[in-house]
C-alpha cells in the first residue's frame, strides 16, 4: 500500500530548504539561498508556505543593525518530513523489503 | 531552483534530500588552527617546564601563564568564527557546553594546584585525565578518529604518570598535548587547505 505524499514537502525547493533545515539547528535566510541556489523572492514564498503549515519557524530580527532572517525546523516540522521519508521508502520498496 | 514546482518523482526526491543533507554537512569546515594553537602550548609549557627542573633554573614568569593568553585569543577567534557563520549546526551546543566545563575545571585544578601545594605527581595525572574528555567526546560527536585515539592517548598517559616523577610527567604532558590537540589540527588544516584549493 503506497502512502500518500504530503503535498507540502513534494515540492522541489520546499523539499530542498526542508533537507537544509532538518541537518543544521538553525540557519540565516542567506545560507538557504546560497544552497538552493533559489531567487530570494521565489524563496521567501515557499518558506512561508512552510511557515504557514507550522513546518518551519521563521525570526526575523536585527543583527549589528541589518535585518536578519533565522529559520529553524518545529517538531511538527520534523515528524512531517520523517513520515514523507518513510512514504517515499514505500514507493522505492513496495513490498516493504 | 525553479520557480514553478515541479513534479518531483520519489527517486528524485530521495536524490534532492540527499544532495541537501551533504551540502548542509559540508558547510561546516573546521580550520583546525585552534586545535593546533592549543596542542603547540601545551607542548611548549610542557617542554619548557621539564627543562627548567632539569637544568635547575626557573623563569621569573610561570610559562603556564600563556594558556590564559591563548584561551582569550580562543574564545575571541571562536566568537568572530560564529558571526562570520549562516548556520548553526546541531553538535556544535554539545561541544560548547563540553569544551566550556573543560576550561571550568582547568581552571578549578590549577587553583586548587596553586592553593593546596602542587603535589606534582598526582596534580599533572589529573591534567591528563581532564585532557582525554573533552577530546574523546569531541571526536566521538564528529566522528574523527585522530581525536577519539588522541582522547584514549591522553588517559594511557594519565595512568603511566601515575608511576613515574614530576620531570618525565612534563615529558607526558607535551605528549597528550601532541596527540590530543597538535596532529589533529594539522590533519584537520591540511584537509581545510586541500578543500580550499579545491573550491577555488
Amino acid at each position: 500500500m503506497f502512502k500518500e505524499l504530503d503535498p507540502i514537502l513534494h515540492s522541489q525547493l520546499r523539499l530542498a530548504v526542508m533537507s537544509l533545515l532538518i541537518s543544521v539547528k538553525e540557519a540565516e535566510f542567506t545560507f538557504l539561498k546560497e544552497k538552493t541556489n533559489a531567487t530570494a523572492g521565489n524563496l521567501s514564498v515557499q518558506m512561508n508556505k512552510l511557515k504557514e503549515a507550522g513546518y518551519i519557524e521563521v525570526i526575523k530580527q536585527f543583527k549589528e543593525n541589518y535585518p536578519q532572517t533565522i529559520c529553524k525546523i518545529t517538531p511538527k516540522g520534523i515528524d512531517a518530513f520523517e513520515a514523507y521519508v518513510l512514504a517515499l521508502q514505500s514507493y522505492m520498496n513496495p513490498n516493504g523489503q | 531552483m525553479n520557480e514553478e514546482e515541479e513534479n518531483l518523482s520519489e527517486m528524485e526526491s530521495l536524490r534532492l534530500i540527499n544532495e541537501m543533507i551533504s551540502k548542509a554537512k559540508s558547510s561546516y569546515v573546521t580550520t583546525g588552527a585552534a586545535s593546533m594553537v592549543w596542542g603547540a602550548l601545551i607542548v611548549l609549557c610542557s617542554l619548557l617546564t621539564w627543562l627548567q627542573i632539569k637544568l635547575n633554573y626557573f623563569f621569573t614568569v610561570d610559562v603556564w601563564l600563556f594558556t590564559l593568553v591563548a584561551v582569550t585569543f580562543q574564545v575571541y577567534f571562536s566568537i568572530r568564527e560564529r558571526k562570520r557563520r549562516n548556520f548553526i549546526a546541531h553538535d556544535e551546543t554539545i561541544t560548547t557546553y563540553v569544551w566550556s566545563a573543560f576550561g571550568i575545571c582547568i581552571f578549578l585544578l590549577s587553583f586548587y594546584g596553586s592553593k593546596f601545594g602542587n603535589n606534582g605527581q598526582s596534580i599533572n595525572s589529573l591534567f591528563m585525565l581532564l585532557y582525554g574528555i573533552p577530546t574523546f567526546i569531541t571526536g566521538g560527536v564528529y566522528k574523527y578518529k585522530p581525536m577519539i585515539v588522541g582522547g584514549i592517548i591522553c588517559w594511557i598517559l594519565c595512568v603511566i604518570s601515575m608511576f613515574t616523577d614530576n620531570p618525565v610527567d612534563m615529558l607526558l604532558m607535551a605528549a597528550s598535548g601532541l596527540f590530543a590537540w597538535l596532529i589533529p589540527g594539522i590533519i584537520l588544516w591540511r584537509r581545510y587547505q586541500t578543500k580550499r584549493a579545491a573550491s577555488v
